[in-house]
């Protein structure tokens, strides 16, 4: 049986543009496949090749075992589809939209009301049913939005950053969701740019940046492959120069990160952490804050491009942090992650 | 090289269901916004009534139609601006669903295509009728006597339907043209202009010049000129067949447009 989801070389390009630059993907039956990437890599535009709303302009994907050009409505017809901002009718009731939405898809009278009754309860919005989705809050707004994409009983499923904007108890009660629709069977296709939910929700990932996929896999793979833990020393600008010279090189590669900061690949593991700290004090280098963490998808990212995913500074960061008073007289922090 | 997985979706949609069920939305919509329909309504009667009371004594002058008053003469000029702008707000509202991405949610359903279109039009065609019927009903209320009876007022809603499915159609066409509800209410001062030069607010026999010439050739002085022979002069299916005439090839042209329209913005994305 082909996979759910199968790309061969995509490509789409908006004039002289190269939004998705040669993507391939295979996506296995019943498993929930991590799409991650910065704004404007060419998430979107993938999710919109596959769902049928582009065209491709190379290659081609297969989806559900449809061609998604030559037997679109057929595509259409098996997959589920709930794209960002949650697109619904702020006039209707949820109610009307899912019954709306189950017409569309050739589902008519009482089998349409009890498809409806069962997706209400099970996102959790049967009280709400009956109220204009005006009323609604944006997690609300997001349950509503996942149930009318399964009105049908898609066998494929498509989120497009389902959780951005929503508050941390709305995202995880959406990722709980997706968890259980998963072990219903239905095939995940989730696009993020959290670094968190593709970690907390994806079986593999392929992470996509400038059009191409730069590195696929599974989440623990990737960040093992990346090896060593990340320390990221916040330092002030006037000793920066001198704090890369005393430690890049000779504790670890230089990693990306953002100003003030400097990252190394620390080879040694968290052992070599008081060494590291200890040459910058004999040097006089004053360090603000310290966090050493286990590779993260970030760091997959980073190590792939050479840049930082746009947030993912804010994720890592839920590696326990410290502060203490820096080895120069400044600050320091110490505590690992993971 | 591949084999088709099970599909636990249903069948493709029937088109007709998913037109009622999207015309039935575009109802729902419009009523519950009564920002967008009141104003269609009350704006054309408070016309009329400053119209009839300033221009009352128009009706003595040699040449002009023989009525009962002013204001019947206006009952047809007054439906036609209301659904004229009430048609417009309907299909606007299609340029707010690909502004909004609710568009592109139905175009990701297996929706027979056309049924996006023709879903919202059925929506303002039914809307239109009530208007038309409204309209009859506050000048019935306020003395103007319509000479066609019950067959006039079917053909008066009828005209209203027509007419809204028009506009409705245009409205809608220049929406997904352009995708903007601002572009498609930016329409409103032709649709005065179109009104004001034809036989709406006074007969083309007391006009002159080109003015005159212009509306006589303007379609809205035919639709209108048909319409207003039912309330003044009695019912006949030539006037109506007229009036239906005009606004059915206005539905014809305006729905060619839209789904035109359709297709290109679906092509976009080819």
């Amino acid at each position: 049986m082909t996979a759910p989801i199968v790309a061969e070389g995509l490509v789409r390009r908006f004039g002289d543009f190269v939004a998705v630059d040669g993507i391939d993907l295979a996506v296995d039956e019943g498993e929930i496949f991590g799409f991650l990437g910065p704004n404007g890599a060419g998430k979107s535009t993938t999710v919109r090749m596959l769902t049928t709303l582009l065209r491709p302009s190379a290659g081609r994907a297969l989806v559900a075992g449809f061609d998604v050009v030559t037997q679109a409505d057929e595509v259409r017809r098996s997959i589920g589809v709930a794209l960002q901002d949650a697109a619904i009718d702020p006039l209707m009731t949820g109610n009307e939209l899912l019954h709306l939405q189950a017409t569309l898809h050739g589902i008519s009278g009482s089998a349409a009301q009890l498809r409806s009754g069962e997706l209400l309860e099970r996102v959790g919005l049967v009280a709400a049913a009956g109220n204009r989705v005006a009323t609604y809050s944006g997690g609300m707004r997001r349950r509503l939005d996942l149930a009318m994409s399964l009105i049908h009983e898609p066998s494929v499923l498509f989120l497009d950053e389902p959780t951005t904007g929503l508050d941390p108890t709305s995202r995880i009660s959406l990722w709980e969701e997706v968890r259980r629709l998963n072990a219903d069977g239905t095939t995940v296709f989730l696009t993020t740019q959290y670094l968190e939910e593709a970690d907390e929700l994806a079986e593999r990932v392929a992470i996509i940046d400038g059009g191409r996929i730069v590195r696929a896999g599974a989440p623990a793979a990737l960040k093992a492959a990346v090896g060593a833990p990340t320390l990221r020393l916040h330092i002030d600008e006037a000793h920066m120069a001198l704090a890369v010279q005393t430690v890049c090189g000779r504790f670890g590669e230089q990693r990306p990160s953002r100003e003030g900061v400097l990252a190394i690949g620390l080879e040694g593991g968290p052992s070599q952490l008081s060494a590291v700290l200890n040459a910058l004090n004999d040097e006089g280098a004053v360090v603000d804050h310290v966090e050493l963490a286990s590779p993260s998808l970030d760091d997959v990212f980073a190590d792939a491009t050479g840049r930082r995913l746009e947030g993912a500074a804010d994720d890592a960061a839920v590696a326990a942090e410290a502060s203490a008073e820096g080895s120069g007289g400044g600050r320091r922090s110490r505590r690992s992650r993971r | 090289m591949t084999t088709a997985v099970a599909v636990r979706g249903r069948s493709q949609g029937d088109a007709v269901a998913q037109t009622m069920v999207l015309a039935r939305r575009s109802l729902l919509s419009t009523w519950r916004q009564p920002q967008t329909w009141i104003p269609a309504i009350v704006f054309p009667l408070l016309l009329a009534a400053v119209n009839s009371s300033a221009m009352s004594r128009a009706i003595h002058l040699p040449g002009f139609p023989e009525v009962d008053s002013f204001l019947q003469f206006l009952l047809p000029a007054s439906l036609v601006q209301g659904v004229m702008f009430g048609g417009l707000f309907g299909g606007a509202a299609l340029a707010l669903d690909v502004e909004s991405g609710f568009f592109e949610r139905l175009v990701a359903s297996p929706v027979h295509r056309s049924t996006i279109v023709i879903g919202r039009v059925a929506g303002a065609t039914v809307l239109g009728g009530i208007q038309a019927l409204v309209f009859v009903l506050v000048f019935l209320a306020f003395g103007s006597p319509i000479a066609g009876g019950v067959a006039a007022v079917l053909g008066l809603v009828l005209i209203g339907m027509v007419l809204a499915l028009a506009i409705g159609a245009f409205a809608a066409g220049l929406g997904l043209r352009t995708g903007s509800q601002e572009a498609v209410q930016g329409m409103f001062p032709l649709a005065f202009i179109l009104l004001f030069v034809s036989s709406a607010f006074f007969p083309t026999s007391q006009m002159s010049g080109a003015y005159r010439a212009i509306a006589e050739n303007n379609p809205i002085t035919w639709m209108i000129d048909g319409a207003r022979e039912l309330v003044i002069t009695g019912f006949s299916f030539a006037d109506l067949g007229v009036a239906l005439a005009v606004a059915g090839a206005m539905s014809a042209l305006s729905l060619r447009f839209a789904l035109r329209q359709l297709d290109r913005r679906l092509a976009a994305s080819a």
